[in-house]
C-alpha cells in the first residue's frame, strides 16, 4: 500500500461564471514523488493549482493537502507549501534581496541560509532591483522564494519558462535533490522532455478533465524504439518475426521497424547479414502526449 | 511572528512618495498661513481717503440719518458732498456749498430698506475741487462675508476656508490614491499570488495595509498641525486661535480620512483594478466635497451635507473654539470600522484574479 497522499483532490470543479475551468477532477500526489501535470493551453492546470492553494474558491469537490482542508486549514497548508505561480511579478523598485527577505519573514522564518544557497546556485544577483532583471532572472527569484522556506510540498506552475537550457538542467538537479530530501513536488509543464526527465508520474488534463495518470517508466515501456537498418543486400523478412517487433517496412536494402521488447534478439538476427548503417531512436513521449492532447484517446 | 512585516514593506516601497507629500503639504500649509495678512488686508476697508472721514448713522422710523464729519482743509472755501449707490455713480446727488466740516443727510427707506450709499467729500477752493475721501453707510466686507460665509479678515475664517477646501481635497485625494495603490498595485504587478500563498491570512494582509495608510495619514496630520502652529506663531496670531485649537482641529480630521481610506480599500478589493479604483476614490472624495460645498453655500440645500462624512468634522466650529463633538468622532470611527470590515470579508471570499 502507498502512503497517504500529500495532495488529495476529489471531484474538484471550478467554474468561472459560465466558463468551465476544471470539471470533476480526481488526483492524488504521494509523498516523495515528482508529479508532472500536463495539458494543452487552457486545459485547467493553473486553475487546479490555484484552487489547491485557496486562491480560488472551489465550485464543487474537495481538496485535502497533508490531510487538511484546502480552505479551512489554508494557513497551515501554506506554512508547509512553497509555490511558484505561472505568471507573477514583484516589487519592481526593490532589490531582490529585500524582496526575498520579506517573503521569507512572511513565512515566519529568519534563517537565510537556504535562500542564499539557492541564489548562489541559480546564479541570481541579489543586489539588483527586480524591475531591472531579465525574464529568466525574474523566474529565478520566483524559484528561490518557492524553495527557500524548505517546505514539505512544492507546487510549481510552469517553472522553467524563460530559463536557458543550462539553468533548466540546474533546476532539474534541484528538483531531484529536493525529492531525495523527502519533498513532494507537483509541477505543471508544457515541456514534454522535462516531464520525461524529472517526473515520476504524470497527469494529463484536457478541457478541464483528467485524461490519464501514469508512471513515466511504464509509459516509456509502452512506447518502444524505432530501428532503421541499411543492409548491403536484400533481406529475409523472416528474421524480424520476433515477439515485440512490429510495423516492419522493407524497402529494398532499407528496413524500418518498431521494437518494444527483445531488442537483444533483434540485433542478433540482423547481425547475421552485413550492415552498412543503423540507427535506433528512442521515441520521446511526444506522440503519446499529443494523442491525449488532441483527442483524449487512450494512448498507444 | 510575521506581524508588521507588511507595514515595513509598504513603507520600504513607498517612503519616498510619502515623505515628498508631507513636505509639499507642510510647504503649502505654512505658506498659506503666511499669506493671511495680505488676505485680511484685502478685506479691510480700503476706500480711498476713508480715514479722513468719520461716519455715524442713526436709524429712525423709515429713515436713516447719516452724519459725516471730516478733517478740515484750511484753504477750502466750502465743501461738496456727492452721493450714489456705487463709487462711480455719484453725480446727480450733489450738495454744494457746505460750510464747516459736518453734514447730516437723511436717507429715506426704499422698499423697506435703507439704501446703501457711497459718500464722497470734495474740498472746493477758488472753484476747483480737491478729493478728500470716500465712505459708505454700510460694511462692505460684511456683504462679502455673508456671501461666502466666512470672515477673511479673521485668521480663523481664513483657516476654515483653507481646511474646508484645499486641505480636504489635497490630503483626501492623496490619501485615497495611496490607499488604492496599496492594494491594487499588488494586483496590477501580479504579486498577489505569491503574497497570499505565504502563511499570513488575508485579513492580516489587508489590515496591515490599512494600518500603514492610516498611521501615515495620522503622521501627516500631526506634521501639518505642527507646521500650522509654527506658522501662526510666527505671525503673532496665537491669541486669535490657540496652538492647541489649531493642532487639535487639524488632527481631528483623522477619522474623516479613515473613512476615505476604508471606503477606498473596499473599492480596491472589489474592483481589483487600480485604474477603476483610483477613479472611484477620486470621485468619492470629490462628491463628498461637492455635496459639502453646495450644502454650505446654497440655501435650502443644507440637507446635502448630511450625506457627507465631512460634516462630521466641523473644522469651522472647532477653529472658533467650540468643544469637540465626540459623538461625531465616534461615528466616523465606527463607519470606518464597518467599511474596512466589509473590505476584509469581501477579500476573504473573493477569487484572487490570476
Ligand atoms: N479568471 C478567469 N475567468 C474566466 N475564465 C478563466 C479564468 N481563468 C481561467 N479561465 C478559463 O479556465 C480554463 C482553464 O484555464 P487555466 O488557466 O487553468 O489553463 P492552463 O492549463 O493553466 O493553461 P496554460 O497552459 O495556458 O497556462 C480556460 O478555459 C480559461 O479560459
Ligand atoms: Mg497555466
Amino acid at each position: 500500500m502507498r502512503k497517504k497522499p500529500v495532495i488529495d483532490i476529489r471531484g474538484l470543479s471550478k467554474y468561472y461564471g459560465d466558463v468551465v475551468g476544471i470539471e470533476g477532477l480526481d488526483l492524488k500526489v504521494y509523498p516523495g514523488e515528482i508529479m508532472g501535470f500536463l495539458g494543452p493551453n487552457g486545459a485547467g492546470k493553473t486553475t487546479t493549482i490555484r484552487a489547491c492553494l485557496d486562491l480560488l474558491q472551489k465550485s464543487k469537490g474537495e481538496v485535502k493537502i497533508f490531510g487538511l482542508d484546502s480552505h479551512e486549514d489554508s494557513l497551515e497548508i501554506r506554512r508547509r507549501t512553497g509555490y511558484l505561480p505561472g505568471d507573477f511579478g514583484m516589487y519592481n523598485d526593490l532589490k531582490v534581496k529585500t524582496i526575498l527577505r520579506y517573503l521569507l519573514s512572511q513565512s515566519g522564518l529568519s534563517d537565510e541560509s537556504k535562500m542564499l544557497e539557492l541564489a548562489e546556485r541559480l546564479d541570481l544577483d541579489m543586489d539588483r532591483r527586480y524591475g531591472e532583471l531579465s525574464k529568466g532572472n525574474r523566474q529565478k527569484v520566483g524559484m528561490v522564494q518557492a524553495f527557500m522556506a524548505d517546505q514539505d510540498l512544492i507546487i510549481l506552475d510552469e517553472p522553467t519558462t524563460g530559463l536557458d537550457p543550462l539553468m533548466q538542467q540546474k533546476f532539474y538537479d534541484l528538483l531531484r535533490e529536493e525529492r531525495e530530501n523527502g519533498k513532494t513536488i507537483f509541477m505543471s509543464s508544457h515541456i514534454l522532455a522535462e516531464v520525461e526527465e524529472v517526473c515520476d508520474r504524470v497527469a494529463i488534463i484536457r478541457k478541464g478533465r483528467l485524461q490519464v495518470v501514469e508512471d513515466i517508466s511504464s509509459l516509456k515501456e509502452k512506447m518502444g524504439k524505432k530501428l532503421v537498418v541499411e543492409f548491403d543486400d536484400g533481406v529475409d523478412p523472416e528474421i524480424f518475426k520476433i515477439d515485440g517487433v512490429k510495423d516492419v517496412k522493407i524497402e529494398g536494402r532499407w528496413v524500418t521497424m518498431i521494437v518494444t521488447r527483445n531488442l537483444d534478439q533483434v540485433i542478433k538476427n540482423i547481425s547475421k547479414q552485413n550492415i552498412i548503417n543503423m540507427s535506433l531512436e528512442t521515441f520521446s513521449l511526444d506522440q503519446l502526449f499529443l494523442t491525449y492532447y488532441s483527442s483524449g484517446g487512450s494512448g498507444t | 511572528m510575521n506581524l508588521g512585516n507588511t507595514i515595513v514593506m509598504e513603507l520600504k516601497s513607498n517612503w519616498r512618495g510619502y515623505l515628498v507629500f508631507i513636505l509639499v503639504m507642510a510647504f503649502i500649509v505654512g505658506g498659506f498661513v503666511q499669506a493671511f495678512p495680505s488676505v485680511a488686508g484685502a478685506f479691510e476697508d480700503d476706500l480711498k481717503g476713508s480715514e479722513y472721514i468719520e461716519i455715524e448713522v442713526e436709524d429712525g422710523d423709515g429713515y436713516q440719518d447719516v452724519t459725516l464729519s471730516w478733517d478740515e482743509v484750511e484753504t477750502a472755501d466750502n465743501y461738496t458732498l456727492k452721493m450714489g449707490p456705487t463709487p462711480s455713480m455719484l453725480v446727480p446727488n450733489e450738495i454744494h456749498g457746505i460750510e464747516g466740516s459736518v453734514h447730516t443727510v437723511r436717507l429715506e427707506e426704499v422698499d423697506g430698506e435703507i439704501p446703501e450709499m457711497y459718500f464722497v467729500i470734495v474740498a472746493v477752493s477758488d472753484g476747483t475741487g480737491e478729493f478728500i475721501g470716500i465712505e459708505t453707510n454700510f460694511d462692505r466686507a460684511e456683504g462679502l462675508i455673508e456671501f461666502i460665509g466666512l470672515d477673511y479678515s479673521d485668521l480663523r475664517g481664513v483657516l476654515s476656508m483653507f481646511w474646508g477646501v484645499f486641505f480636504i481635497l489635497l490630503i483626501g485625494i492623496y490619501i485615497a490614491y495611496i490607499s488604492v495603490n496599496s492594494v491594487s498595485k499588488d494586483y496590477d504587478d501580479r504579486r498577489m499570488d505569491i503574497l497570499l500563498t505565504k502563511p499570513i491570512s488575508r485579513r492580516q494582509y489587508l489590515l496591515e495595509k490599512f494600518s500603514t495608510v492610516s498611521l501615515y495619514s495620522l503622521m501627516l496630520l500631526v506634521v501639518v498641525g505642527l507646521i500650522t502652529v509654527a506658522s501662526v506663531y510666527s505671525l503673532g496670531e496665537l491669541d486669535t486661535v490657540s496652538a492647541s485649537t489649531l493642532f487639535n482641529t487639524t488632527v481631528l480630521s483623522w477619522p474623516v480620512f479613515l473613512v476615505i481610506i476604508s471606503a477606498t480599500f473596499l473599492a480596491a478589493v472589489y474592483l481589483e483594478n487600480s485604474k477603476k479604483a483610483v477613479g472611484f476614490a477620486f470621485l468619492f472624495v470629490l462628491i463628498q466635497f461637492g455635496l459639502d460645498t453646495v450644502g454650505s453655500m446654497a440655501s435650502g440645500m443644507e440637507y446635502l451635507k448630511d450625506f457627507t462624512v465631512l460634516s462630521y468634522w466641523d473644522h469651522e466650529a472647532l477653529f472658533y473654539g467650540e468643544a469637540v463633538n465626540w459623538t461625531q468622532v465616534g461615528l466616523l470611527f465606527l463607519l470606518s470600522a464597518l467599511l474596512i470590515g466589509a473590505a476584509v470579508m469581501l477579500f476573504e471570499k473573493k477569487d484572487v484574479p490570476g
